[in-house]
């Protein structure tokens, strides 16, 4: 099993961010004296920030030329039905990775149901480009390697800004990594020299992501006073959300239960605010 | 439309009846109205924000009315600041309170016009421990695709009910606040000031659309 060119991009890609962690500015650690500030430092996990801002510009500066523009006009011009095709060929062809981390997860239902999905999805369902399965109540879920690494005990790192790839960890990016080097597609088309498949897979898998994800990033950044810290804020709680399979929501931290005075019950904070 | 009223009662009476099984009386209770109050708030915002042929204005005005009466706004606002609200002035806090209503209502306003025909569907209901319950939905879409996981946090006191987070996706609105805003007031040497600025210049360029 010879990968080359898969290994090559990828140590191209890791190389590249060895250089922008040598380069990295840091966060100014706050005063250790300083209990609050210590909290809000460890919540924020956020050491590189400015580097990390850095890469965000870049990549939000790419988007708008590149990935947004095509993005729109595959959101607008395609048909509903065609969008939807290519959304089900790509889940299809991300089955094996599912599988494997279902399975390396202990969740036995959740990779049976992948399985079958696969064998419906790829004979009745024409090769995947009609989601069959979903019809007979055999939902798709995704997974990745990255969750399979948070469900074996591994923490997230610090925050990361991935060039081009986006907002991860430690955790994520490794993740990101082993999917890629393990999927059975991408390993035969990297053996039999057809690179250029797999570069079309990522790209069309990029556009479709972009642009289920269009508006509700188009409100984000409008509404957000710092679109940066919503993001991180927002790929944290998705990537909690995937991890707990959709479970956690009555375990987050939330106004009005807690009893210190930050956060009283909602109605302390509509009398007292008013008149303190 | 009372026809409509007792229709969707006697539904939710024997969802509830349905759903709620051996849960203790009380608990079951104030789940039961939880689950209503979101029920009759979609119902509401349906019914004020949706139609097209109402003039901007006016859907404002609606949309402001319900955000105040049915969100705990301050308690809202209060928590995003965390450690910061203590520090701010009494002036500081007020102009805060109203900068973020008016974020809110400039953020959300137009986002329920594209929301006709969508249907939303209570799917459980749990009590979180310290006086709220969690009302899980589902929006489905009339375009298809899979429907849009949403749980509202309700805090529940003397029989009243005010929305203290909005969880979409396993995302809350709350918390990305509060991310977003403390990021501002970090970048301003820790100053709430700095942070009703930046909300004042957004409002501003917001309402210009309006």
């Amino acid at each position: 099993m010879t990968a080359f060119p898969t290994v090559a991009t990828l140590s191209r890609l890791g190389a590249t961010l060895i250089v922008a962690f040598m380069l990295a500015g840091c966060a100014a650690a706050p005063d250790p004296k300083d209990a609050d500030a210590v909290a809000e430092y460890e919540e924020v996990n956020d050491p590189a920030e400015p580097t990390n801002r850095a890469f965000f510009e870049i990549n939000l500066a790419l988007d708008k030329v590149i990935l947004k523009p095509i993005a729109f006009a595959y959101k607008e011009y395609l048909p509903d039905f065609v969008q939807s095709s290519i959304n089900s060929l790509l889940n299809n062809l991300r089955s094996p990775i599912i599988f494997f981390n279902d399975v390396l997860q202990g969740e036995f239902k959740r990779a049976g149901t992948t399985l079958l999905r696969f064998v419906i999805n790829s004979t009745i369902g024409i090769g995947g480009l009609h989601d069959q399965a979903a019809k007979w109540d055999l939902e798709y879920h995704n997974e990745d390697f990255g969750q399979t690494l948070a469900k074996w005990g591994m923490p997230e790192g610090p925050y990361v800004m991935l060039p081009i790839l986006g907002p991860s960890n430690p955790r994520d990016a490794v993740g990101l990594a082993v999917d890629f080097l393990l999927d059975p597609l991408n390993l035969w088309l990297a053996n039999t020299n057809r690179d250029e498949f797999i570069f079309a897979r990522t790209g069309l898998r990029a556009v479709d992501q972009r642009a289920r994800h269009y508006d509700a990033l188009q409100d984000m950044e409008e509404s957000s006073l710092d679109f940066y810290a919503a993001i991180r804020s927002l790929y944290r709680q998705r990537r909690a959300d995937e991890i707990n399979q959709g479970k956690g929501s009555a375990n987050m931290p939330a106004p009005g239960l807690s009893k210190n005075s930050i956060s009283p019950t909602p109605w302390d904070g509509e009398e007292a605010s008013r008149d303190e | 439309m009372s026809d409509r009223r007792s229709f969707l009662a006697g539904a939710l009476a024997s969802a509830t009846l349905f759903f709620a099984g051996p849960v203790a009386g009380q608990a079951a209770g104030i789940e039961e109205a939880a689950r209503k109050f979101i029920e009759s708030l979609a119902d509401k915002a349906i019914q004020a924000l949706t139609k097209q042929e109402v003039p901007r204005r006016e859907r404002i005005e609606r949309f402001r009315h319900l955000f105040n009466e049915n969100f705990a706004v301050a308690g809202i606002g209060r928590w995003i600041l965390g450690r910061y609200w203590r520090k701010a002035t009494a002036r500081q806090r007020d102009e805060y309170l109203a900068l973020f209503e008016d974020l809110m209502v400039a953020s959300y306003v137009d986002r329920f016009t594209e929301y006709a025909g969508e249907r939303l569907t209570i799917t459980k209901t749990v009590p979180t421990g310290d006086g709220a319950v969690i009302v899980f939905s589902e929006i489905i879409r009339p375009a298809g695709g899979p429907p849009i996981r949403v749980d509202w946090r309700v805090g529940v006191k003397d029989q009243t009910h005010k929305i203290v987070d909005v969880i979409v996706e396993g995302t809350s609105m709350s918390t990305t606040l509060r991310s977003d805003f403390g990021s501002i007031i970090r970048r301003n040497g820790g100053k709430v000031a700095g942070l009703i600025d930046v909300l004042r210049k957004k409002t501003e360029s917001l309402k210009k659309t309006l």
